[in-house]
């Protein structure tokens, strides 16, 4: 952990619009963390939570209104424009809705062959071969090229997303919710894919997504964001095994695992309330107007983001302390291991 | 089980429906089969484009008659909805059988109070007073767990959340406590913890109310915390029908099996998830026989025959010829379910 310098880091970034002259909603609110290289680090939250901001911000997509984003180590709004722009290439991002990301009116060839293009580092040539591989690598026949979005599945288009970034050789590909609109035996095939691209190129992943089977599927480590704030962040099995924020806890109680009703042993925490406005968030922690367990404390006073246990950091004051009791983990974890 | 001894509350037998294409038609479903006894919690479950929703439509009598036709019978009672004339189809629409669906906020109406909508369901069906219709909406508020019913009354949906706006629909479809609520995918616009409460309301009225719920959704996990008995469709027809928990832990359907294996689980982490291979056929262009059977791991020459729905001990229905000998892996490796 000490040795590696970290691919992408924050340090207490925060991404605020101005509403209107009084009004500011931070979206993103001092959040630090480190992504390791060939890690992939899975962010988790509900609508609302400020992770895809999050992720704009992580490929400068959204510039920081407070704190730093890191890449390696550098501070990529230090460099020169044209600087940025190679730069940039190195970092990638999947989006959602693979139907709003592609041209309806470009060939899958030239969508896929388009950054490349922007880059304008080799011949034509070359870079329609480099598509052409990029396509084969994602499992699309060489005779999709001539095709146009409207003729593939949802699948098919992610696949062609993924292709495009790959053109560029980017060592970190933000996902964000790249498998969410699929159907889940094709959502399986894209994590597969996923998984060898990494293996294979050595690829950083990090993975925005409100789905704690796939976060939990995918990830080495998870950080769980409410309301613009990291809650809770840590080893995968350490954070779905071992929750220290009644937050995550109660992500976990809500997940609907798909086991017989004998074999589901967990009792399940019903969150009362939705999502309080990010334009005034509660004071003291943020989650104390949902929090079963919330006290005076939790109003008056704003819970230290602190190292609860090695690598496994929560902003609660009552951390570690609280009966954890509901993660379906447990009933699970005993039935398959 | 007993909801062969109670006369079914549903009864839904060879259920095809059509569209119209250009000059000619296609089929959207083929022989959907299924029954519900009163008060039973059933999922209909399926990816995208199976006939899930459509199904569900053509029960409410919503697919529109100028450009779908339907075969077979649905029977309500003993009554059937298909032979059924319009307006008689029209009372029985929101009174016996009502309907919510993913988007509560087209679902609505954004011009009326949230009170106003409620009472205008009730007033249609049943000679009740304003004032007593205004009370009755605000007793179904609070029954969906709305804070401050009588406040809400006069809100828009525009000023509910989406939460709120969905609470708001369930009111609406519940208010002359229907026999059979069909919710398709009434949660999948919504974040989980959310979702859990919507959920958890559902359960809840349709067990205090007696009321049987048809669940249309794609979330396998979704229906075995809510149903008893799940319906799994694949390119237009019912595959597999049985108990939920049967069919978790021994899927008699290989396409069920596939689904449930396809879901990535918290706890196998990094695993290879195994994908089903190839994709969804075409309509026009189904394969012979058993439709999965092209993607199929164990599919064998008897396969391109036709597949009929057939009973397989100890209960439940499945299309394959194989399900007897196969022994399928679900939501837990095969040694582990025994």
């Amino acid at each position: 952990m000490t040795a590696q310098q970290p691919l992408v880091a924050t340090r207490d970034l925060g991404v605020h619009f101005r509403l209107s002259r009084n009004t500011v909603l931070k979206a993103v609110d001092r959040v630090s963390f480190d992504v390791l290289p060939g890690e992939t680090f899975g962010i988790i939250g509900e609508s609302g939570s400020g992770k895809t901001t999050l992720g704009r911000a992580l490929v400068c997509l959204e510039a920081p209104s407070a704190g730093q984003v890191l890449h390696q180590g550098r501070d990529p709004y230090a460099l020169s424009r044209r600087q940025l722009r190679q730069h940039r290439r190195n970092y990638q991002v999947v989006f959602q809705d693979p139907n709003a990301a592609l041209d309806p009116r470009m060939t899958i060839l030239r969508s896929v062959r388009e950054p490349l293009d922007v880059a304008a580092t080799m011949p034509r040539a070359q870079r329609d071969e480099v598509a052409m591989q990029a396509m084969e690598r994602v499992g699309l026949s060489p005779d999709f090229a001539a095709r146009y979005p409207h003729e593939l599945s949802g699948g098919q288009k992610q696949r062609v997303c993924i292709a495009r970034v790959l053109t560029l050789r980017p060592s970190v590909i933000v996902c964000d919710e790249a498998v969410a609109a699929l159907d889940v035996s094709i959502q399986a095939d894209i994590l597969n894919l996923l998984a060898d691209l990494q293996r294979e190129f050595g690829l950083t992943y990090i993975f925005i997504t409100h789905n704690l089977g796939v976060v939990g599927h995918i990830s080495d480590r998870v950080a769980v964001m409410y309301l613009g704030r990291l809650v809770e962040m840590g080893e995968t099995e350490a954070v779905l095994a071992r929750p220290l924020h009644p937050y995550t806890d109660a992500l976990l109680s809500a997940e609907p695992v798909a086991l017989p009703s004998h074999m589901r042993t967990s009792q399940r925490v019903i969150l009362s309330g939705e999502l309080p406005s990010p334009v005034s968030p509660p004071s003291g922690c943020r989650f104390r107007t949902r929090c079963r367990f919330a006290q005076d404390l939790c109003a008056a006073k704003e819970p230290e983001w602190s190292e609860v246990e090695p690598g496994h950091w929560a902003a609660c004051h009552f951390a570690g302390t609280l009966p954890v009791t509901s993660s379906p983990v447990h009933g699970v974890a005993e039935v398959v291991a | 089980m007993d909801h062969a001894v109670k006369q079914p509350l549903l009864e839904v037998n060879k259920l095809s429906a059509f569209f119209r294409a250009g000059r000619g038609e296609v089929q959207v479903t083929r022989d959907v089969s299924f029954t519900m006894a009163p008060g039973e919690m059933v999922g209909l479950v399926g990816e995208s484009g199976c006939g899930k929703t459509v199904t569900g439509l053509a029960l409410m009598g919503l697919l529109p008659p100028a450009s779908s036709r339907l075969e077979g019978k649905i029977l309500l009672q003993g009554q059937d909805l298909i032979a059924m004339p319009p307006s008689a189809k029209r009372r029985l629409r929101g009174r016996r059988i009502s309907m919510i669906f993913q988007e509560p906020m087209s679902a609505l109406d954004p011009v009326f109070t949230i009170g106003h909508q409620i009472s205008e369901t009730l007033r249609a069906h049943q000679d009740v007073s304003r004032a007593e219709a205004r009370n009755r909406a605000i007793e179904a508020l609070a029954r969906v767990g709305i804070p401050e019913p009588t406040l809400r009354y006069d809100a828009y949906p525009h000023q509910l959340s989406g939460g709120m706006r969905q609470r708001a629909m369930i009111a609406i479809a519940l208010v002359c406590e229907p026999q059979l609520l069909i919710a398709d995918e009434p949660t999948t616009a919504l974040d989980v913890t959310v979702q859990a409460q919507i959920v958890d309301v559902l359960g809840e009225l349709c067990t205090r109310m007696g009321m049987a719920m048809l669940f249309i959704t794609h979330d396998l996990g979704l229906v075995s915390q809510t149903c008893s008995r799940l319906v799994t469709m694949y390119a237009g027809e019912v595959v597999e029908e049985g108990r939920v928990d049967d069919i978790l832990l021994r899927p008699r359907h290989p396409y069920s099996s596939g689904l449930l294996r396809s879901l990535p689980a918290l706890t196998q982490r990094k695993a290879r998830l195994p994908a089903i291979p190839g994709r969804v056929p075409v309509r026009g262009d189904m394969p012979p026989g058993c439709r999965f059977q092209p993607r199929c791991a164990h599919a064998q020459p008897p396969c391109t025959a036709p597949q009929p729905l057939r009973a397989v001990q100890p209960q439940g229905e499945v299309r394959c010829c194989r399900a007897e000998e196969l022994i399928l892996p679900g939501v837990l490796p095969v040694e582990r379910a025994a």
